[in-house]
């Protein structure tokens, strides 16, 4: 019988094995891609099979299940080229790590998240360009969150509350920490972004989930309007965006900022908030896969405004990215709707104007990630531009994520919650591993 | 002395500029208003430049592509409608006698052009910088690209930018307005916000009874509505002091137009072209604006006068704030041509990347750095260039390299060479072949398949006509026909006819519809006039429909329930178009509704049939005449008077609420008169009259006035209503003439059968904004019915057989001239004035009409088998209902799909395409060339129904090669506006052209675009001596508009004429 403690180390462990194989073959980008999307697989069977015995946090294990998917359909949707090689292995080196931060308790969850976190910044600091100044601002974000870390590794409360509190925002983007979350879903290279854009909120909420229970109502209602603010500025910020990897991080901001007023209000992260984080990660990470897919064919550095009337040319790739556009504008039947209409109702809502702000940054969505699809999918078609529809595993990964959101928006919310039989594992103080 | 040169000068520069004006229209258009559509050549103005030149215009103007995309020519070089021998002829002039080798293979530049046509790799894509799809031959592409590095080499960058600023300073005003620079070099939406602009004024000012509240101010003109209610509005575009500077324009358009112009600085030498630019902007409603302009007797045009100099005059001035505004915020200079064109020179980088960065050409973070400086109005573009030189420049060089690698690729395979060979070849061989290629661009390949899409569709064409043609040449014997049919020109009519001549012994004939009547037509009841002859003709003769003397009381009746309907469609129209009445409406008697709307909806033909069942019960229809004859000077006095009494009465009940019961006789014609004597006070008659009725003396002078003034009831208008009224009818000479005409060109001079039918043609369609496009093109876009009947009824007059007789036309008088008009859309026959036909020939009319209707069952399944949603075949009663629903059906975007694939037109005698199938695609002319000594027939052919055929020919050529800009796009999305057109959607430009479904089945065309082939049957001499005549047929035939083809009676062999002027034999295949 396996140490419960080992669990949390067999899971990282498999990913971070991945890419050590990975690593070995990395001369041939077709053999790479192929073993990396494999040890994501592997990662999300080991994490099916011993789930049974992981310490169930307050968040459920929605957020645990849905890393190595958002790996494997980000694995699949970007090409097996010599580019790419670097990121195919970091997707698993930050599975690896995010999965060991999830599971892991205390110090070994700790540290997972500091090495996630010095990953990014490594990251970042080799794709920084002088074009683009304001990744400093991202780096030093991120710098910040690995001081909040320590921080609260070392400190007690209430000083190891806020680090924890400061490390959660930066990583489940919360207005005015939101540069390292912005950089990361802009610079980091191939699949990283598209799963970066879940794995970072996932494993913000999981802190989240402990951090809100000790936080005094002045803080959390300073951070309900830090939220609500966030929504709107999000989703204004979005609407101006011209460049789709922004315009994305805005609007995936905006809908973090709601589940950041929802926590705050009701001082309290449930199954609920985690299927929201997993949807418009998931929603996001699509459209990212899908920008991706762009990318492939005119090059990294395309500008979106050369791009149009894909839909007669490629078909497939239309239809696709529709849906996932209705899905992150949070229409039904898809999981950003059943998320957020779930913490609607489960929340007492106490203010009118913090309810219609968060639907006016909802249907400020409609507006940006309609126009965005229109502007791609319709208007001229250029033919001085070769169009290839979808290829195999780019139509995997876009229809893999499709079809999980609707998944999270059609299956029961109950089937995501922890098991009502087992008593309650979480405890203020007990399983949150950042908080001493 | 001064005041009056300078007024001198003030004139000849506002002519000066008219005609710059009248020039720079030639580009766009007429556009008539839809319910008489007029099919035309969007392009007609440039008819006088060749075929290509114009269609290069075309796209420099309006941007219209003038030849279907390339796949689809490869699609019918696969499908076989195009043969190879034909492309490889039409590609000839291009062929140099050049070649290199290839590993082993020696390549011809004729077979690199071939493969490039055939194959399509010769399209220009932009190769990304770093695109990562996978690519089996990406080993070998970059081989090649490596082999040919030395030999394409790339211009410095700067050098490249001052090349782009100075090619875009030569295009400036010439190929591009300072507004769509503006746009294109910082981003902004000028020419979107002025066009939007301009619709809104135009859909006002133009509407013509649509609006439920017209636009007021509207008697000023296009140009002084506007200026007096545009300075009204509060905010345009953040135009500073619009209000005050709108003001201060001048009153005369002209004036305005020049102060734009040259607040704008436009050279004088660009104006011209610089004019046709804004115009094409909105080609649509410019159009329309054009056809008003030159229309100086349509009476909506009388009221509220518009034309291009007004148009130009309110676009230029949105330009010229617009543009100024945007240059001095984003750029600090004026909105001038000289400063502009000086900002290129002197800025030549910060325009280069400021062009790039909105064309999307710059990669995603410099256009990010190049909206920063925009922004910050920084200095920094060397440094970026710079950066950009090192970075990304040869990374593009790179791109271009391994994109001619690829077309080198695609080439040796299209050559079915080992790809390997491309290794063994030198770096200068591959060069030269990249440069063939390059050479050739897509862009140039329209006209080359063009030439042998013709080729092979005539080739088949004259093939057919030869073959029958040589049966032709036999004499045979004639016999009476039981009946002869004389149809329109049209393409349509061509299935008819066939089937017709196939169930009996009939002989059928072509003329244009209009039956050489031009008449100006009022039918019985309505208040407007058609014109019922080609657009290029005037009228002479006015033609009205009467009840038949007989009918008094019926029509009193007739009139009174017509009254009736007529004021319940006007109250339930104004119910519906009110601001307020809708809301109620809706509520109460929105569900009246519900049966039109099932009815319609699911039982078309029987709710069609019950609604007519009671439209007759309650207004009976009634048995009309024509106004053939002309009136004699005291009927003409009679009407005049009764019209003049009738203005009276109307006026009595409208300005002083007179009852008719209180208005006498004796008032009345006091009244008339008075109003026609110029001065002089009222008679005591009159004055006890008026007492009578209870008006004041002095409230009969005033009344006597506004009879005179808004009533048009004075001596200078009764004597050109007098002069109206005695165009009505023709003169007997007049009738000989026009019956005498029709008969000769049409080849119907002898041996005459009992029954000569005169067939016009008409549509019925439901819901359909295009139903006039369906009519007859001859008839002005009308039903050709009374032009049948016209002249049936002059034919039938025993004065004018008379006469004939001694012009050498003898009608036997058993023979019996029938009206009818055959319906386009469901092939039934309908037969007009039947009561006059004698009682000898009510057999013969029986058989007729058998043989009409079952030729009409064969026409309905040939055609069945065209439409793309019939998926099986319909034969007999089937067929028949079929194509009776599309004609009800309110959702059927393709009722009838007939004129569409029209190609070629033949005049001739019907001998050389009887029996032939020509697929409903041939304008057949009856002509026969020995009735014609003096070649004035074939004159009039030439010069009328050939222009019409080729106006048609034309409208569905562009509309089907560039459906977005010469057509009018999907009947989906398409709006009626100001019962003059249509939009697509709530706002667009005036849609030109024929609809997607009219011309495209799916993505492919249903209508072959090509242009007219005319094949005439005459001595080439002849022919020759008319193009010598006629400027219309040297632009014609030697811009390559229309291709003619004559077979020579003289030696019974085939001609193609030839551009150059010159014959050439057509061989047989």
């Amino acid at each position: 019988m396996m140490d419960g403690a080992l669990i949390p180390l067999l899971l990282a462990g498999v990913p971070l094995l991945g890419a050590l194989v990975s690593l070995a073959i990395r001369s041939n980008p077709d053999r790479l891609k192929l073993s990396s999307i494999i040890w994501s697989v592997i990662s999300f069977g080991a994490i099916i099979g011993l789930s049974v015995r992981l310490v169930t946090p307050p968040e459920g294990l929605l957020p645990l299940y849905l890393l190595p998917l958002a790996a494997t359909a980000s694995l699949l949707g970007q090409p097996a080229h010599e580019n790419h090689r670097r990121s195919s292995i970091m997707t698993l080196v930050c599975l690896g790590l995010g999965v060991g931060t999830l599971t892991g308790r205390d110090v070994s969850g700790q540290l997972f998240l500091m090495a996630l976190i010095v990953s990014v910044i490594v990251l970042l600091y080799r794709h920084h360009t002088a074009l683009w100044p304001i990744s400093w601002w991202g780096i030093g974000s991120f710098g910040l969150a690995v001081l909040c870390v320590g921080i609260s590794f070392v400190s007690g409360p209430p000083l190891s509350s806020v680090a924890s509190l400061l490390t959660c925002a930066i990583l489940l983007p919360l207005l005015p920490f939101h540069n390292g979350y912005l950089t990361a879903l802009t610079r980091l290279p191939g699949s990283l972004p598209s799963f970066i854009v879940l794995l970072l909120p996932a494993v913000g909420l999981h802190g989240l989930a402990t951090v809100m229970l000790a936080v005094p109502d002045i803080v959390a209602w300073t951070v309900s309007l830090f939220a609500l603010v966030g929504a709107l500025y999000g989703a204004m910020k979005a609407l101006a965006q011209s460049r789709v990897r922004l315009l994305l991080a805005y609007s995936s901001l905006s809908f973090f900022s709601m589940l950041w007023w929802f926590a705050a209000s009701t001082q309290t992260t449930t199954p609920r908030a985690a299927m929201l984080v997993g949807a418009v990660g998931l929603a996001t990470s699509g459209l990212l896969i899908a920008w991706q897919v762009i990318r492939t064919r005119y090059g990294d550095d395309v500008d979106p405004q050369s791009v149009s009337g894909l839909a007669s040319v490629m078909p497939q790739y239309a239809v696709l990215f529709s849906l996932l556009g209705l899905a992150a504008m949070g229409l039904p039947p898809f999981g950003v709707f059943a998320g957020f209409m779930g913490l609607l109702f489960a929340s007492p809502l106490t203010s009118s104007v913090a309810l219609l702000v968060l639907l006016i940054a909802w249907l400020a969505a409609s507006w940006y990630i309609l126009n965005m699809g229109q502007r791609l999918l319709f208007g001229r078609q250029r033919s001085e531009l070769r169009s290839d529809d979808l290829c195999r595993s780019e139509l995997f990964s876009l229809l893999m994520v499709v079809l999980i959101l609707i998944a999270l928006g059609v299956l029961p919310a109950s089937l995501f919650e922890p098991d009502k039989s087992t008593p309650p594992t979480t405890t203020i103080t007990g399983s949150f591993a950042w908080n001493k | 002395m001064e005041q009056v040169d300078r007024s001198i000068d003030i004139e000849s520069r506002r002519m000066e500029l008219r005609g710059v004006v009248r020039l720079a229209g030639e580009v766009i258009a007429q556009y008539w208003p839809m319910r008489t559509f007029v099919h035309h050549n969007p392009l007609h103005g440039l008819e006088y430049l060749p075929f290509e030149e114009t269609v290069r215009r075309g796209k420099q103007f309006m941007g219209g592509n003038g030849y279907l995309p390339s796949r689809s020519y490869r699609d019918y070089l696969k499908s076989g409608r195009i043969q190879s021998r034909h492309l490889d002829d039409a590609l000839k002039p291009m062929v140099h006698d050049k070649r290199v080798v290839i590993g082993s293979r020696t390549v011809t530049h004729g077979a690199v052009l071939r493969a490039c046509l055939a194959d399509g790799f010769c399209t220009q894509i932009v190769e990304p910088l770093d695109g990562q799809l996978p690519d089996p031959s990406k080993n070998l592409i970059n081989r090649i690209a490596a082999r040919i590095e030395s030999v394409i080499t790339f211009p410095d960058l700067r050098e490249r930018i001052r090349m782009i600023a100075k090619g875009d300073e030569a295009a400036l005003a010439r190929w591009l307005t300072l507004s769509h620079w503006c746009d294109d070099t910082l981003g902004t939406h000028i020419v979107r916000q002025i066009n939007d602009q301009l619709i809104k004024w135009c859909e006002a000012f133009l509407d013509e009874g649509h609006a439920a509240w017209p636009m007021p101010e509207r008697e000023q003109g296009l140009y002084g509505a506007w200026k007096a209610l545009a300075m009204q509005e509060s905010s345009l575009f953040g135009i500073a002091d619009s209000r005050r500077k709108i003001a201060q324009l001048p009153d005369h358009p002209e004036d305005a137009l020049l102060e734009n112009l040259d607040a704008l600085g436009i050279p004088s030498d660009l104006r011209q072209d610089y004019l046709s630019l804004q115009l094409t902007a909105l080609p649509g409603w410019a159009g329309f604006i054009k056809w008003r302009g030159e229309e100086r007797d349509y009476p909506w045009q009388q009221a509220y006068p518009a034309g291009l100099v007004k148009f130009l005059a309110i676009r230029l001035w949105y330009a010229r704030e617009l543009v100024h505004k945007v240059c001095r915020e984003e750029l600090g200079i004026d909105g001038k041509y000289e400063t502009i064109t000086g900002y290129m020179r002197t800025h030549a980088e910060e325009y280069y990347f400021r062009r790039q960065r909105v064309a999307g050409r710059l990669p995603a973070l410099y256009a990010e750095e190049v909206d920063r400086l925009a922004h910050q109005k920084g200095n920094g573009w060397s440094t970026v260039l710079d950066r950009y030189r090192t970075d990304v420049v040869p990374r593009q060089e790179a791109a271009a390299r391994r994109g001619a690698a690829k077309r080198l690729l695609s080439l040796v395979r299209s050559l079915e060479i080992d790809p390997a060979q491309l290794d063994e070849s030198t770096p200068v061989d591959l060069k030269q072949l990249s440069d063939w290629m390059e050479a050739f661009p897509e862009s140039d390949h329209g006209a080359v398949w063009l030439k042998a899409f013709e080729a092979s569709y005539q080739d088949r064409l004259l093939g057919q006509l030869r073959t029958r043609a040589n049966e032709a040449a036999r004499p045979a014997t004639p016999t009476r026909p039981y009946s002869q049919s004389v149809y329109c020109i049209d393409v349509r009519s061509e299935p008819f006819r066939r089937h017709f001549e196939s169930v009996g012994p009939h002989e059928t004939y072509g003329f244009a519809g209009f039956f050489a009547a031009f008449i100006r037509y009022r039918a019985w009841g309505k208040e407007h006039d058609t014109e019922q002859f080609p657009v290029i003709m005037r009228a002479k003769n006015e033609v009205r429909e009467l009840p038949r003397t007989y009918l008094d009381q019926t029509v009193l009746k007739h009139e009174a329930r017509a009254k009736w309907v007529h004021a319940g469609h006007t109250l339930l129209h104004d119910l519906k178009e009110n601001v307020v009445t809708p809301y109620v409406m809706v509520e109460s008697l929105g569900w009246f509704y519900i049966l039109p709307i099932f009815g319609n909806t699911l039982l078309p033909s029987l709710y069609r049939r019950w609604t007519a069942w009671l439209r007759h019960l309650f207004v009976p229809s009634l048995a009309t005449t024509l106004t053939v004859d002309k009136l004699t000077s005291a009927e003409t006095a009679e009407m005049l008077d009764a019209e003049q009494q009738a203005i009276v009465r109307k006026a009595l009940h409208e300005r002083i609420g007179l009852r008719s019961s209180r208005v006498t006789p004796a008032l009345v014609e006091g009244l008339q008169q008075h109003a026609l004597m110029e001065q002089g006070d009222p008679e005591p008659p009159l004055i006890q009259e008026a007492e009578r009725a209870g008006l004041l003396v002095e409230n009969v002078n005033t009344f006597v006035e506004i009879l005179r003034r808004q009533y048009a009831l004075n001596a200078r208008a009764a004597s050109r209503h007098k002069e109206r009224i005695t165009r009505t009818g023709f003169t007997l000479e007049e009738q000989i003439l026009t019956v005498d005409t029709a008969l000769r060109m049409m080849g119907l001079t002898k041996n005459f059968a009992r029954l000569v039918l005169f067939c016009a043609h008409g549509s019925t369609s439901d819901n359909n904004p295009y139903e006039s496009a369906l009519d007859c093109g001859a008839c002005g876009g009308n039903e050709g019915k009374p032009n049948a009947r016209v002249l049936a009824m002059m034919a039938n007059n025993p004065r004018v057989r008379e006469r004939l007789t001694k012009t050498g036309i003898e009608i036997p008088s058993d023979t019996h001239f029938l009206a009818g008009q055959m319906d386009t859309t469901t092939d039934k026959v309908q037969l007009f004035d039947l009561e006059d036909v004698p009682p000898t020939h009510h057999a013969d009319l029986s058989r007729l009409q058998e043989d009409l209707k079952e030729a009409a069952a064969l026409t309905s399944h040939e055609r069945c088998g065209r439409f793309p949603d019939v998926q099986q075949v319909l034969k007999g009663k089937q067929a028949e209902a079929h194509v009776h629903r599309r004609s009800m059906d309110w959702s059927q975007v393709r009722p009838e799909w007939g004129l569409s694939s029209n190609t070629a037109f033949l005049i001739g005698r019907r001998e050389l395409s009887k029996g032939l199938d020509l697929g409903g695609r041939v304008f057949l002319h009856s002509y026969d060339y020995r009735e014609d000594p003096s070649n004035r027939l074939l004159e009039v052919l030439l010069t009328a129904p050939q222009v019409v055929a080729q106006w048609i020919n034309m409208e569905h050529y562009f509309s089907a090669v560039d459906n977005e800009v010469y057509g009018s796009g999907s009947k989906i999305y398409h709006n009626v506006v100001g019962q003059i057109g249509i939009m697509s959607g709530p706002w667009s430009d005036l849609r030109l052209g024929l609809a997607r479904q009219t011309v495209m089945n799916g993505d492919a065309p249903y209508h072959e675009p090509m242009r007219l082939l005319t094949i005439v049957e005459a001595p080439r001499e002849r022919i020759e001596k008319l193009i010598a005549r006629h400027e219309v047929l040297r632009h014609f035939y030697h811009n390559e508009w229309v291709h003619l083809v004559a077979l020579d009676p003289n030696d019974g062999v085939w001609y193609r004429y030839r551009p150059t002027g010159e014959w050439t034999l057509i061989h047989d295949h």
